[in-house]
């Protein structure tokens, strides 16, 4: 496919406004047009509409390489990373909306840290270390197969597209989502972790955990990162089994 | 006991502990996932089972006759029909648990699933749910039919199945009924072990696209394999296998 397409193609973006801070806020979509440049993504597009039409128009863009996580948007429904996304991948007519779940700062612009925090700290995701750090001792090994796991899980960025795209978080407020369980199995997984399965159990097999996933596997075909998330939540269901046989 | 991090929560991160899990639940949770998915894993294998056993119709009435009479003098028959409907009920009542239940949260699934362009997985779930509805309604009339059939001298020449009252059931427009619930109850059955398949981890042994092809071919065997043995049933087509009983049986 190419993705410098032929030049001339002339773009209509229909994108979401809303601005909280407006004296009379009024949600509702705004038509752009521009002309298309090869290889040009949504980051590029965006700042193009910004820079010759509206300087008010609110999204978020950091790092442009897929690594920061700030550019999630619904790209024509799609959750999508806007700096990753080309125009050359997309119709004459691209509609832009925010990610939903996340509390909307404004436009396109969405708070995902919020989300992230709240589901980090229910989970307590983060190393529960075995005794004080030693910083003479020296380190202890890990499995190469199991690092490799880990940085797997490790991949995240936390950008949100997952939630967006998953049936479930959309209507359960406290499921954990794809991205909080990928993130509660890597630390089930990380051998410097104290919490062995049973402290775990509680956490991950409930309706907030993965027995409150639908199965519609959305999460895993968008991940703009390419997760592994079924094998995650395989993983979690067969240690909810293993677990529950243990505490008997 | 569960362990506490070591360092307290600031306020502000805390708020979602003030609700903190009630033990008891992930176990709960834990046997209602188990019960739904293996009533759900037994009744699929049960209609594979029972369209081989049906399709006892394809090698004429007497071969039929004689299977029946078989599963029913060797008592196999009437606690079947009782223990399926039974788990049918519990795979209903349990499996529905993840069903949004208001309808502005079913659209947004739909347009979610749409929106995906489209999105196959997410659609055949909604699909799912459409069909276990039908099936529900359309399968209990089936069982308690055959039950009544198997346990009680309603039809035909005292308890049990015969050919001939199944043959004049069905020419008599059941036909209808029993081709919607044959369509619904394959595909329902048919996608949810690939769901079943994925969800405990058989994607990583056999790919997914295989798993998906597998769920393709068992759908259309069991489905063609319906439609003949309806079509016979209904008296459209002679049974194609008569050839094979030559003598009698007794």
């Amino acid at each position: 496919m190419s993705r410098a397409s032929p030049a001339g193609r002339r773009l209509t973006f229909e994108i979401f406004r809303f601005n909280p801070q407006a004296e009379q806020p009024q949600p509702h979509m705004q038509r752009f047009e521009i002309e298309e440049t090869p290889y040009m993504s949504l980051f590029i597009a965006l700042n193009t509409i910004r820079e010759t039409m509206d300087p008010s128009l609110q999204f978020d863009f950091a790092c442009r390489s897929a690594i920061c996580g700030s550019c999630g948007m619904m790209v024509n429904g799609k959750p999508s990373l806007g700096c990753r996304t080309l125009t050359a991948d997309l119709p004459d007519l691209i509609r832009l909306q925010p990610l939903p779940v996340f509390k909307l700062i404004g436009d396109l612009s969405v708070d995902t840290g919020v989300w992230f925090r709240e589901m980090a700290a229910s989970s307590e995701a983060w190393i529960h270390a075995k005794q004080a750090f030693n910083p003479n001792a020296a380190e202890e090994r890990m499995d190469d197969e199991l690092a490799a796991t880990l940085y797997e899980s490790d991949r995240c960025i936390e950008c949100g597209c997952c939630v967006a795209a998953c049936g479930a978080a959309r209507f359960a407020k406290d499921f954990k989502g794809p991205a909080g369980l990928n993130r509660i199995a890597r630390f089930m997984m990380d051998p410097r972790d104290e919490r062995d399965d049973s402290d775990w159990f509680d956490v991950f097999a409930t309706e907030d955990g993965v027995f409150g996933c639908l199965g519609l596997m959305a999460c895993h075909d968008i991940c703009p990162k390419e997760l592994p998330l079924l094998e995650v939540y395989a993983y979690l269901r067969r240690k909810a089994l293993t677990t529950a046989r243990k505490r008997d | 006991m569960r362990r506490r991090c070591t360092r307290p929560l600031p306020p502000s991160l805390s708020k979602r502990q003030n609700s903190p899990t009630v033990t008891g639940d992930a176990q709960r949770e834990l046997a209602l996932e188990l019960l739904s998915s293996g009533s759900g894993l037994v009744l699929a294998l049960f209609m594979w089972g029972h369209m081989v056993l049906v399709g006892s119709i394809l090698t004429g009435r007497r071969g039929f006759d004689w299977m029946a009479k078989s599963l029913e003098d060797w008592y196999i028959a009437q606690p079947t029909v009782i223990v399926i409907f039974v788990l049918f009920l519990l795979h209903a009542v349990l499996a529905s648990r993840k069903i949004p239940a208001r309808w502005r949260e079913r659209a947004e699934l739909r347009r979610l699933a749409i929106d995906l362009r489209p999105h196959e997985e997410s659609l055949l779930w909604i699909w799912q749910v459409r069909t276990g509805m039908v099936v529900l309604v359309l399968g209990s009339f089936h069982i308690i039919l055959l039950a009544l059939d198997v346990l009680t001298p309603l039809f035909g020449d005292g308890p049990g199945i015969e050919a001939a009252t199944s043959l004049a059931r069905v020419q008599a427009g059941l036909w209808l009924p029993y081709a919607i619930l044959l369509v619904c109850v394959e595909f329902h059955a048919s996608v949810g072990l690939y769901r079943l398949a994925i969800k405990w981890g058989g994607g990583a042994r056999l790919s997914r696209t295989m798993l998906r092809v597998l769920e393709r071919v068992l759908l259309w065997f069991f489905l063609g394999l319906g439609a003949v043995v309806l079509l016979v049933l209904a008296g459209a087509i002679p049974p194609p296998l008569q050839f094979l009983i030559t003598r009698d049986i007794t």
